[in-house]
């Protein structure tokens, strides 16, 4: 998977406008499938309901338009299906295949994260958030 | 499962215009399947010209990398008269750019001294919509007769018509162009305007032909081997105009690098919107027959796009 655009962070803490400037420069590399993944992996939601969760916990706002190509590209592979809805707001659940998939990039990321912050504490100093 | 607690907020009738706008530019299938959850979310969150903008930009990969759960998986005839639909109207607009630089170029005896590559480029052209008409017409005449018979016998007059355009739009363009040639010719020819005017005329005149088979290709749903054959012609029409398109481009930029004292090639503005003319109906010819192609060799029951 690879990011998709248009997804953007939630406004940076104003207090530190340079800092923000930096964080929102990293933000281009949010990959909006996975957000899409981690979101639907605690329950099912439909569009709006995973924006909100998106923002609420992961500190990025979807827009509709990156949300709904995401979502069609989740449901081609067999990452994610819809569940059946009496009105337009469709609920989503991840698929086996999905979990699966989440967990590999998880994990992925997980020895990515792990790594720099040793290299960070190791050469630079830093203690950590 | 979380509930669908949006915010309420009743977005304005600019902005429902906006996003009906928006989703007009999606492709069809994706709009029938995302278009009412799409307007759902954007009534939640209130969603305004922006969002509307957003959604629109995002509908060029939309059109580029369809998701190919959208279309039907077990009945692959319904993605060949779709593609079928579809080159029609796009190879049809490619042969009305192609006919337009062969009437601008070689049919002026123009071949710049020293650069014989644009005479060569005359020639694939040439060769390539020669070729790909008789393609056409082998592949896809079985295919016209038998939905013209049907049409006749079960009483279609509306399908017989469509049906019949590609034969009578063309016809009735060329007996208009030959009227008004005639009564606006001057000593050099026609002036630029009324070239434009023929000109546009023709490239409606191709629509109206393309489209009437189109659209009774999905009236009348017609399946079978001569879908089939159809459709591989459709195929080999897209690929002979991808070299006809090729042989374009080179002999455009040719004359623009090698001769910009031959007419207006000395400006790359109106070469260059004409060559992104070329370049995308040559894409979505390409795209739409490629796909038609793969669901035509399918295997029963397996995915296709």
């Amino acid at each position: 998977m690879h990011a998709t655009g248009t997804a953007k962070r939630c406004p940076p803490d104003p207090s530190a406008p340079e800092e923000g400037k930096v964080r929102d420069k990293l933000n281009g590399w949010a990959d909006p499938p996975l957000l899409v993944l981690a979101s639907l992996a605690g329950e099912p939601k439909h569009g709006y309901a995973i924006t909100q969760d998106v923002a609420e916990t992961m500190g990025v706002r979807l827009s509709a338009g990156t949300l709904y190509a995401v979502i069609a590209r989740l449901e081609a592979r067999g990452l994610i299906e819809p569940l059946e809805s009496d009105d337009r707001r469709r609920p989503y659940r991840i698929t086996a295949a999905g979990a699966q998939a989440l967990a590999e990039q998880s994990e992925r990321m997980s020895r990515v994260a792990s790594l720099a912050r040793q290299r960070l504490s190791a050469n630079l100093g830093w203690a950590g958030a | 499962m979380r509930a669908g607690a949006g915010r309420g907020v009743r977005p304005s009738a600019s902005a429902t215009l906006l996003v009906r706008a928006a989703l007009a530019v999606y492709p069809p299938s994706w709009r029938a399947r995302y278009g009412d959850e799409v307007r759902a979310l954007l009534d939640d969150s209130g969603g305004g010209a922006a969002a509307a903008g957003g959604l629109a930009v995002r509908a060029l990969p939309a059109w580029f990398w369809p998701s190919r759960h959208l279309y039907d998986r077990t009945d692959p005839s319904i993605r060949m008269r779709a593609s079928l639909a579809t080159v029609l109207i796009a190879a049809s607009m490619l042969a009305g750019l192609g006919l337009v630089f062969a009437q601008l170029t070689q049919l002026q005896g123009y071949r710049p001294a020293g650069h014989p590559v644009i005479g060569w480029c005359y020639t694939v052209f040439d060769a390539a919509l020669a070729f790909s008409a008789l393609a056409a017409a082998g592949g896809g005449l079985p295919l016209w007769l038998l939905m013209l018979r049907r049409a006749h016998r079960d009483l279609r007059p509306r399908d017989s018509a469509s049906l019949l355009a590609p034969v009578i739009a063309p016809a009735v363009y060329l007996l208009a162009l030959i009227m008004t040639v005639r009564s606006v010719r001057g000593a050099d020819g026609v002036s630029p305007w009324w070239f434009l005017a023929v000109t546009l005329a023709g490239f409606a005149a191709a629509g109206i032909a393309a489209a009437g088979p189109g659209v009774a290709l999905r009236r009348m749903q017609p399946r079978g081997s001569a879908l089939h054959l159809a459709t591989v012609a459709a195929a080999l029409v897209a690929a002979v105009m991808l070299v006809g398109t090729a042989a374009i481009v080179v002999a455009v930029v040719g004359l623009c690098l090698w001769a910009p004292s031959f007419a207006g090639y000395h400006d790359v503005t109106v070469p260059g919107i004409y060559l992104i003319l070329v370049v995308a109906a040559a894409a979505v010819t390409a795209v739409s027959a490629a796909r038609g192609t793969r669901a035509a060799f399918a295997k029963p029951g397996s995915r296709h796009t």
